[in-house]
């Protein structure tokens, strides 16, 4: 991925995405550690917003970030929360939002490397976004030296900001002072190696060139740096006259990265120069094979007849300039074909987009193109800063599109369920409403004021007999019953037997009701509590009825009110985002119909200059035969 | 030469300018659709938020509001394939892991298993988890847990640990009820 897009110098290598990086230079080893993971998670929805924040989904991170702030869930996480919260919105290109959370953060207060480190990254960011204003302020605020590689990136970031701005002179000033070894260095030699030649200090320049032409290098990415360089040194010893030396630099460059093409072209012009013009048509007669569209390729068509014409081979440089016009009229003809479609709406940036947008972070970029004849020539469009910046913004907004669409869908939901709410409250209520007023709490108060004195009357006169239960009342009347008939029958018959029978019986129902006597009163006293509670309960439940009766509706109102203020709300930027996509289109379109229109006026370039090949060889001819 | 320095100054001029030919007018129009972007993301953003919290106050009122988080602790002796969770013998969820949320998970991401609504007592909540244990080996285990729902939300996590003495994967369970 490329970090820093910029016309004139080398782009810088992703070391780390700036929301990891910031998340492991701002938070302490002991909440986020190397590998990137959390520490201890204190409140779950904290970890629930990593889930999605660990998973690339940052619009849903953020979102249910800010829900679980606003309800006070991830108190233990506070400060961490909004760092991260921060470092959210930058991979999800809230750059401004990010930097306003950043500036509050460092001014309650945070550590000077903080302070610093956050600093740098916002100037990284704002740097990548095109706010070079921002991103110059941003990097103005460092005031000590950044820890490691970083104090390099930060040199190579002021020298790239500068040099945006043409100051070269005060570039060679910053990268001046840099002396490490590191991939940064490299990038910075470079760039001062380019710097240095553009202001005309050429043997400093080339030096520093040179160095990075010659490094040894164990990635691709340096090895590519060290193809540019040799590519820059062979281009400007081309310029300067010096065809022998700038061959030597571009026989460095691989014929098989990515400034092969670029080489071969010079190579040839190198070759050409020394009059060499045989071998000239070997690499351009090379290029002739490889992609029609690349610049250096087209360029050859126009180099090989050049060439031949100077080995006095007149009739075939004739042929081929002939071809090459045919070529590019060709071309011509189809770049005005895509212009026309492109800006007839043909070439939907829509599909430019692998499949349906999704809320992947602001990393995301376009790998590849489908192969229409209009992508075709937009290749080297997607290198530019400003394309891909707005492709990433068309993205964002189509997912933000489906987002509105999916909750105007639930809303209606929302909607739907409240009102079915709503319906069976009301017809429940009358039901509840009338079963409640069967309930006379005032009566049943009463008769446990009544209980409650008929047991402190047990209590004060310790009359057992009355916590008999059930069965032994039935037994103590049967007792009274047996004891009148024995009375009745006494003057007739010997009833000595019966009374002591029953004399016996009372005895034993006395003494069973008498020894329970204690956890007889107990149970008592708890049925008295539990009646306590109950009645309690009820009166908890007819105030929370009463309550309902009052707030009910005023929570269903309070309910249909959000929902209405919300679908407000998701219809108005439903609209907003519709317009601004349609702007992204736009812009889109145009800038690719731009790069269009500059290659056809380049390939007009070359008519030209075949056509002026040919009128030389015409020339030649007429001159030779008026000779004769 | 002069014919030859024509054609290479084309090859320079478009080898050094090609990305800059949309030139600062182009910049500004990005910059104000930039401008325009942001800003609505920021809404869209604060929209969520708000409807967020109006679903989960009509889905799931705080009288009867139930969530089930997962999370793993190292997870070193246990690859998550899938999950099911039952409430009151009821299958609530299942959820099959992809290679992303696994890593998320191991990263100390949090996730939401389930979220419902339950009445006031006790309810069981049985958790089967599949996958591979020790050695690369099928690993299945079921954890249960009877909790106690009150007025008040509950949460739940369930978390995988990695029982070093054992050498063998672990749960534990967490419970928070927001007052």
């Amino acid at each position: 991925m490329k970090l820093f897009a910029c016309t004139t110098v080398v782009s810088l290598p992703v070391r780390l995405g700036v929301v990891g990086a910031i998340l492991v230079m701002v938070f302490s080893a002991a909440t986020y550690a190397r590998d990137g993971r959390w520490g201890e998670v204190k409140d779950p929805h904290f970890g629930e917003v990593l889930f999605h924040f660990y998973q690339q989904k940052y619009f849903s991170a953020i979102a249910h970030l800010m829900a679980a702030q606003a309800e006070q869930r991830v108190e233990h996480h506070r400060d961490e929360a909004e760092l991260l919260r921060g470092g959210m919105y930058l991979s999800y290109g809230l750059h401004r939002e990010a930097g306003k959370i950043f500036q509050r953060l460092i001014d309650e207060g945070v550590p000077a490397d903080v302070r610093d480190r956050t600093w740098f990254y916002l100037a990284k960011t704002w740097y990548q976004r095109g706010y070079l204003e921002q991103a110059v302020e941003a990097l103005s605020r460092i005031q000590q030296a950044l820890p490691g590689d970083l104090q390099g990136e930060r040199q190579v970031l002021a020298a790239l900001l500068l040099m945006k701005r043409e100051k070269f002179k005060e570039v060679v000033k910053v990268l001046g002072r840099f002396s490490d070894r590191s991939e940064w260095a490299s990038y910075a030699r470079y760039n001062m190696g380019v710097a240095l030649v553009r202001v005309g200090e050429k043997n400093d320049g080339v030096k520093l060139l040179e160095d990075i032409g010659g490094m040894r290098a164990d990635s691709n990415e340096m090895r590519a740096l060290r193809d540019k360089a040799n590519l820059a040194l062979g281009y400007t010893f081309l310029r300067l006259g010096g065809p022998e030396r700038a061959k030597s630099y571009l026989e460095d460059v691989r014929l098989k990265g990515p400034f092969s093409n670029k080489a071969l072209l010079g190579m040839g012009w190198a070759l050409s120069a020394r009059g060499q013009h045989e071998k000239s048509l070997v690499p351009w007669m090379e290029l002739q094979s490889r992609n029609p569209i690349d610049v250096a390729v087209q360029e050859s068509l126009l180099a090989v007849p050049y060439a031949l014409r100077q080995l006095s081979a007149a009739k075939q440089s004739l042929q081929n300039y002939e071809a090459a016009i045919s070529v590019y009229n060709a071309e011509i003809v189809r770049l005005e074909h895509a212009i026309e479609s492109i800006r007839a709406g043909k070439l939907l940036i829509a599909d430019l987009l692998e499949g349906p947008a999704t809320e992947t972070g602001w990393f995301w970029r376009l790998k590849r193109l489908a192969d229409t004849p209009e992508n075709r020539y937009l290749a080297h469009l997607l290198a530019s800063h400003e394309f891909h910046e707005a492709l990433k913004n068309y993205r964002d907004l189509v997912f933000l599109s489906a987002n509105l669409s999916q909750w105007l869908t639930n809303i209606d939901a929302f909607d739907a369920m409240l009102e079915t709410r709503r319906k069976g409250y009301e017809e429940r209520l009358p039901r509840i409403i009338q079963k409640h007023n069967a309930l006379d709490l005032t009566a049943l108060m009463e008769r446990r004021d009544d209980y409650a004195e008929r047991l402190a009357v047990i209590v004060g006169q310790h009359n057992a007999m009355a916590l008999a239960n059930t069965e032994e009342r039935r037994l103590l009347a049967t007792l009274v019953r047996v004891n009148t008939r024995i009375d009745r029958i006494s003057d007739d018959t010997d009833v000595a037997d019966y009374r002591a029978k029953h004399k016996l019986f009372s005895g034993l129902l006395s003494w069973r009701i008498s020894t329970d006597y204690k956890p007889r009163l107990r149970r008592a006293e708890k049925a008295i509590q539990e009646l306590d509670d109950a009645l309690v309960q009820a009166e908890f439940r007819q105030q929370s009825l009463q309550a309902a009766q009052k707030y009910a509706r005023k929570g269903f109102e309070g309910y249909r009110s959000r929902i209405t203020t919300l679908r407000q709300r998701l219809r108005k930027l439903e609209h907003q985002v519709k317009s601004v996509v349609r702007d992204h289109q736009h812009y889109l379109q145009e800038l690719a119909a731009a790069a269009l229109e500059d290659q056809k006026k380049r390939l007009r370039a070359y008519i030209i200059q075949a056509r002026f090949g040919i009128a030389q060889i015409y020339d030649r001819s007429v001159s030779r035969v008026e000779e004769q | 030469m002069m014919h030859k320095l024509k054609l290479l100054s084309i090859a320079i001029i478009i080898t050094v300018v090609a990305s800059d030919a949309y030139g600062q007018s182009s910049q500004d129009d990005f910059r104000s659709l930039d401008e325009k972007a942001q800003s609505l993301k920021e809404e869209v953003l604060q929209l969520n938020r708000d409807l967020f919290l109006l679903e989960e106050e009509l889905l799931f009122p705080a009288t009867t509001q139930v969530a089930v988080f997962l999370s793993m602790d190292v997870g070193e002796l246990f690859q998550l394939d899938s999950v099911q969770l039952k409430i009151n013998d009821k299958v609530v969820t299942n959820h099959l892991y992809t290679e992303r949320e696994v890593d998320a998970l191991f990263r100390g991401g949090v996730q939401r298993l389930y979220s419902g609504n339950l009445r006031t007592g006790k309810h069981e909540i049985v958790a089967i988890f599949t996958g591979r244990g020790p050695k690369g080996r099928d690993y299945r285990r079921g954890t249960t847990l009877v909790v106690e729902k009150t007025t008040n939300p509950k949460y739940i996590e369930l978390k995988i640990i990695d029982d070093a003495q054992k050498q063998q994967p672990g749960f534990s369970v967490k419970q928070w009820e927001q007052l």
